[in-house]
């Protein structure tokens, strides 16, 4: 099998003369959170209903846990789990009722399942409340509940934190991360927030107007998004002696015989390099890294940005 | 009704049971087959995969204790997995809290070596690396020790002391640490004998990583410590009226390299609190923390008694 649970190739959807999702080829990677991250209305529903065969594929493919899902749909849903905009749900019967019925069709993994799905999103047991009455955060929750009420292998979670208040969307994003770190879990998660999925995801996807603009690790990303002055000379402790002394910064860190890096990026660089020079050390490079993942977006989003 | 009526009701009887048992079988077959699908993934490494099954199947039990042993060993897998990469992180940390420390002590000693700084200057030099010497010094020290215990190679001499004595001795010598630093400190300790199973050199490592983790980390002006005796216990508290730790960082607090402010400073190693719990662990005591941010942060150890 190879390490990709879902891979699409050219993916592409057109409603009439109108391409909403333009020759998208996504990379799933096993046990890891993918985010999918566009603004509203950029395509990011429409490929995940395509991947769960919500609405039909104008042309390319879906690969799902390595095969092409074409006609093996039953035996591959099964091992999927996920929340799609709002849910249905009975809103004349409670939370649990409601996931009982869904365990009943769909069959459980263990014991409890429904205990334990609403166990894992923090809502009560048995309790009393029907679903109508219930508020959108609790909805949401349930939503969640439904989605890894079979333990799934492959989570696809469109748009989960929406509707829920900070406190809420923090509890949404641990308990995400969880399952991936814990029980290892490959998730697929869409959101318009840029911070939310920097938060979350491993891998990141960047789409705008249906089409995929890039798709990188978060630890590149992170590359791009950090603020330091790289320096390359040719002593190291003398180097760091005069950021002590004169510069009065321990901020620092020390990579290899040659670099070292400056965190503390008030410090006027023009200073450094002429001390430096002053005391006989070579300056071989130096250089200010002050990226934001914010820049980043904007530029590869063509200046219009992300959220 | 005639003998024919009966016959014919038998007939039609049996008809149902036979369909009935077929369609049963058919179902079981269908399971089976999806069981052993299921089984070929688990053991091409799939430990995510599961068996789902309905209340009523006659392999339900069967299906559970499958998924029961697949999640058993994937928690496992992760749990080892997860200890590789602290391993690693510990290697990226050593790379710097040693270098950097290393390096900037060779520039000080190569300055007055050079005689590029003389008389008092000098001196403050020679200060200042040798203050960084004793700190890497410290680092190397835990280091090791935390390797010891993390690969349970310690070995500790347990006898029966009375541990108000012994605390007594270990602030003995805290308190003109803690004058220095600033400290007001209020010390209770019951006259009265509590005897305890303990490795003193153990016991005494658990209370200076705690002292030393206020000293570094909480910017308290004041600390407490208190000890009472109960029946079957014994507790020890040290409470700080310091920053405190934010809710997010405290239930990591003792996992090992963990540092709740990021920053790259050079004091503290994130090796203190974990090494202080491994060891309480091993004398079948526990130790907990909690913290108000903004208004400190208690330590609680708990030790069993020797009655």
């Amino acid at each position: 099998m190879s390490d990709f649970l879902i891979e699409t190739r050219q993916l592409t959807k057109n409603y009439g003369d109108q391409t909403v999702v333009d020759s998208v080829n996504l990379h799933v990677k096993k046990g890891r959170i993918y985010g999918l991250l566009g603004r509203n209305g950029a395509g990011k529903t429409t490929i995940m209903k395509m991947i769960l065969g919500l609405t039909p594929i104008t042309s390319g493919e879906v690969k799902v846990f390595g095969r092409n899902i074409k006609g093996r749909e039953k035996k591959v849903y099964p091992r999927i789990g996920a929340i799609i905009e709002t849910p249905g749900f009975y809103p004349n019967l409670t939370g649990s009722e409601n996931l009982e019925i869904f365990a009943k069709l769909r069959g459980t993994a263990a014991p409890n399942a429904v205990k334990r799905a609403m166990d894992v999103v923090g809502l009560p047991y048995k309790d009393k409340k029907l679903f109508g009455k219930y508020s959108m955060g609790m909805k949401q929750r349930l939503g969640i509940a439904n989605a890894i009420l079979h333990d799934p292998e492959l989570l696809i979670l469109d748009e989960p934190t929406n509707g829920l208040d900070p406190i809420g969307i923090a509890e949404v994003r641990n308990f995400i991360l969880d399952l991936s770190k814990q029980e290892g879990k490959t998730i697929l998660i869409s959101s318009h927030i840029l911070s939310e999925i920097a938060l979350l995801a491993d891998d990141i996807g960047i789409i705008d107007h249906g089409v995929l603009l890039e798709e990188s690790s978060m630890r590149e990303l992170e590359k791009k998004n950090s603020r330091y002055i790289l320096l390359q000379v040719s002593d190291i402790p003398k180097a760091s002696l005069i950021l002590e002394r004169q510069f009065h910064t321990q901020d620092y860190s020390v990579s290899d015989n040659h670099t070292l890096r400056i965190y503390d990026t008030s410090l006027n660089m023009a200073a450094v390099n002429k001390a430096l020079m002053m005391e006989d050390v070579a300056v071989i490079s130096s250089q200010l890294c002050n990226d934001t993942l914010e820049d980043y977006f904007k530029k590869i989003t063509g200046g219009e940005g992300i959220a | 009704m005639d003998i024919n009526g009966y016959l014919m009701f038998g007939c039609i009887f049996f008809f149902f049971v036979i369909l009935y048992l077929i369609i049963k079988l058919c179902r079981v077959r269908e399971q089976l087959s999806l069981i052993r699908e299921a089984l070929e993934d688990i053991k091409a490494g799939n430990l995510n995969r599961r068996v789902l099954t309905r209340e009523s199947d006659m392999t339900k039990q069967i299906c559970y204790g499958i998924n029961e042993i697949a999640v058993g060993s994937q928690s496992l897998l992760i749990q080892q997995r997860q200890s590789e990469q602290a391993y690693k992180r510990l290697m990226t940390s050593l790379s710097h809290d040693v270098k950097t420390p290393l390096a900037s002590l060779v520039g000080y000693l190569e300055a007055v070596e050079g005689k590029l700084v003389t008389g008092e200057e000098a001196e403050e030099y020679i200060h200042v690396a040798s203050e960084k010497a004793y700190r890497l010094k410290e680092f190397v020290t835990s280091l090791f020790e935390w390797v010891k215990l993390d690969a349970g190679e310690q070995v500790y001499h347990f006898e029966v002391y009375d541990l108000n004595e012994l605390s007594r001795n270990i602030m003995a010598e805290w308190i003109p640490v803690l004058e220095s630093a600033g400290l007001d400190y209020e010390i209770d300790i019951p006259e009265t004998e509590d005897t305890v199973r303990v490795d003193p050199n153990a016991y005494t490592r658990i209370l200076n990583n705690l002292f030393q983790n206020i000293l570094v980390h909480s910017e308290a002006d004041h600390v407490t410590l208190h000890i009472a005796g109960e029946e079957q216990q014994i507790g020890i508290t040290v409470t700080d009226n310091g920053k405190g730790i934010s809710k997010e960082n405290l239930p990591h607090i003792f996992d090992r390299l963990y540092q709740c402010d990021h920053s790259r400073s050079m004091q503290g190693n994130g090796l203190g609190l974990s090494i202080a719990k491994e060891l309480v662990n091993a004398h079948g005591g526990t130790i907990t923390a909690s913290s108000t941010p903004g208004a400190g942060t208690t330590f609680t150890i708990l030790l069993p008694k020797v009655l």
